[in-house]
């Protein structure tokens, strides 16, 4: 988890990622930043975010971010 | 029978209204279906059966999918370890997705050839017409079919992700795609967002109703005073270009801008109004567009539905697609993570704008207006980490209020100069239009040659009417919802505000002798 919020801070530092969980409804992520975040995830958790994964309950907070990490990462 | 017409608002919805009352609680999407094929008719006459093989050839594929989905399943349980069960998924997959390219490419396939298929062949015919020639068909529009595709391959899309079960029910998916509010300008739904509320049958409400009539008459207010009186003045312009240049050329692009967010915004306004009257919350399409500090931000303010199933089901999915995802692998060992950013972005972004240029029409404006908010939005993106960093270097405060202005101002002529190519009858003469505006510029054109196409009573109307709606959105802007207001309030206060938009149409809404009724420009699309 910690690895990820490092990866979220890197992207914008001034958003409370503990607490945050509207980041995608609030336009707080934009479209750029999920590009990043993508590459991101894939690279340091070595998992395939594929399409069906693209959903705002996804990656709305980073809790839900790292269930899914892990989600994939079972599978 | 348009949304805005006395026919609709007096005639039809009303009666839909009591029929639905009065039938089993059960039997009431079945009053919604035949109340949207009926309306259906009266634009597109027999073209309502395309819309029923539609929403029939949409719920097949939905349900051939999920049925590859349970047989995969079986063939799992059978499985004894995890490797098998994977290659077993695979395996299905593989057919499924080929089950989603044949759904989603007749859907698209039908609305490429009602829409462009002229049009590519009108350009095939230039380029090769001394060889061969390419027929030129006569093609009647099935009004709304740009929008109910798009709804359409969403659900397909979805079902292949498996975002949520295949709809048993025709019906379901039928009313979904034609219900008579959205048919005409959207905006553009997803499944999950309004179909259990069309299928549920709730009983009507007070408090539905009175929610759903304010927002009815606000459109109109938006629409039958403002838009419909600016749409002379933008008319006239346009038609006349050439007389006209410098200063009235911005003024007609500003014009155009308002006409259409107050048209288009108000008659999304009486769709989420009659859907609301039937229990039906349907999605919001705006969100004070002209508060935007950037273009990006201004798309996902303006046409939101159409922005989010851009994003959904075109920028996301070739953001992670295989090859993009390959190529910014490697640019990040290559280039650095900045330059596979800029790059990734550039391929995410151009089938976003292109599409979203396309799907406004067929023509090479459209193409123009996709691709300059391309390039606007690209570049924007790429040079941000740069813009930060002088905000530093310089000391200035990003969320300082007059850079916040200025960042709206420079929006606003983002905006202006995009929808001055749109309006144009064609790219050439937008061209000609936006390079008139540097000759001969004169402040005092403006009043000059304003009386040749607004009169003064109508130019009144227009900037109070505005002031109206910008104050009642700049307050929303900063948290209070003055409808919400007035819903609240007493029922004596709630008439009164009723009877003044009422009355404010009635006495100044642009219809009558003088008058013809205008047509909704989203429709068209």
């Amino acid at each position: 988890m910690d690895e990820l919020l490092e990866i979220l801070q890197d992207i914008d530092d001034s958003v409370d990622y503990e607490t945050e969980t509207a980041l995608i409804d609030n336009h707080i992520l934009d479209s750029f930043g999920i590009i990043t975040l993508i590459s991101e995830i894939e690279e340091t958790f070595d998992v395939e975010v594929d399409a069906a994964e693209m959903t705002p309950e996804n990656f709305n907070s980073a809790a839900a971010m790292w269930k899914m990490i892990q989600r994939l990462q079972e599978n | 029978m348009a949304i805005y017409t006395n026919l609709y608002l007096l005639i039809f919805l009303p009666a839909v209204l009591i029929l639905y009352q009065l039938v089993p609680r059960k039997a009431r999407w079945g009053v919604l279906l035949a109340a949207s094929y009926a309306l259906y008719i009266t634009f597109s006459k027999y073209l309502v059966l395309l819309l029923m093989a539609t929403a029939a050839f949409t719920w097949r594929i939905g349900l051939w999918m999920d049925r590859i989905g349970e047989e995969c399943v079986r063939k799992q349980a059978e499985c004894t370890d995890k490797k098998q069960k994977k290659a077993v998924k695979e395996d299905f997959q593989k057919k499924r997705v080929w089950v989603l390219r044949l759904g989603v490419l007749v859907l698209l396939g039908i609305l490429f050839y009602v829409n462009y298929y002229n049009f590519v062949a009108g350009n095939i015919n230039i380029l090769i017409g001394r060889f061969a020639k390419l027929p030129i068909v006569k093609v009647m529009f099935p009004m709304g079919i740009s929008f109910y595709t798009l709804e359409a391959v969403g659900y397909l899309a979805d079902v292949y992700w498996e975002r949520y079960p295949a709809e048993k029910h025709l019906g379901k998916v039928a009313l979904f795609l034609s219900f008579f509010p959205q048919i005409m300008e959207g905006p553009i739904a997803r499944f999950p967002d309004t179909s259990e509320a069309l299928f549920a049958g709730e009983p009507l409400n007070m408090a539905n109703i009175n929610e759903g009539f304010l927002r009815i008459i606000w459109g109109l207010f938006k629409k039958m005073i403002i838009s419909d009186r600016i749409s002379y003045l933008t008319d006239y312009i346009y038609g006349n270009y050439k007389e006209y240049h410098g200063s009235f050329i911005i003024l007609a692009a500003i014009a155009y801008t308002v006409q259409l967010y107050l048209e288009f915004s108000g008659s999304i306004d009486i769709v989420i109004g009659s859907g609301k009257l039937f229990g039906v919350t349907i999605p919001e399409n705006f969100n004070q567009p002209f508060s935007a500090q950037s273009a990006a931000e201004f798309w996902r303010r303006w046409h939101m539905s159409l922005g989010n199933w851009f994003r959904n089901y075109v920028f996301y999915p070739v953001t992670v697609s295989a090859p993009v995802k390959n190529w910014n692998k490697t640019a990040r060992k290559k280039y650095g993570k900045y330059w596979a950013m800029v790059g990734t972005s550039a391929m995410a972004l151009f089938p976003v704008w292109l599409a979203t240029g396309v799907w406004h029409g067929a023509g090479w404006k459209y193409l123009f207006y996709g691709m300059y908010y391309f390039v606007i939005l690209f570049f924007g993106e790429a040079i941000k980490p740069f813009k930060e960093k002088n905000y530093e270097r310089l000391g200035i405060s990003f969320d300082a209020k007059p850079m916040k202005i200025i960042r709206i101002l420079k929006t606003w002529v983002i905006i202006f100069t995009g929808e001055l190519f749109f309006r144009a009858d064609s790219l050439s003469i937008g061209f000609r239009m936006f390079f008139s505006i540097f000759g001969n510029f004169h402040i005092s054109s403006i009043w000059k040659y304003m009386p040749d196409v607004v009169s003064a009573g109508d130019l009144w109307a227009i900037v109070i009417g505005s002031i109206i709606v910008w104050i009642v959105g700049f307050l929303k802007e900063q948290g209070l919802d003055i409808r919400g207001k007035i819903l609240g309030a007493r029922t004596p206060a709630k008439w009164c505000v009723y009877y003044l938009i009422i009355f404010s149409i009635l006495l100044f809404g642009a219809y009558g002798t003088g008058y013809q009724p205008v047509d909704l420009i989203y429709a068209g699309f």
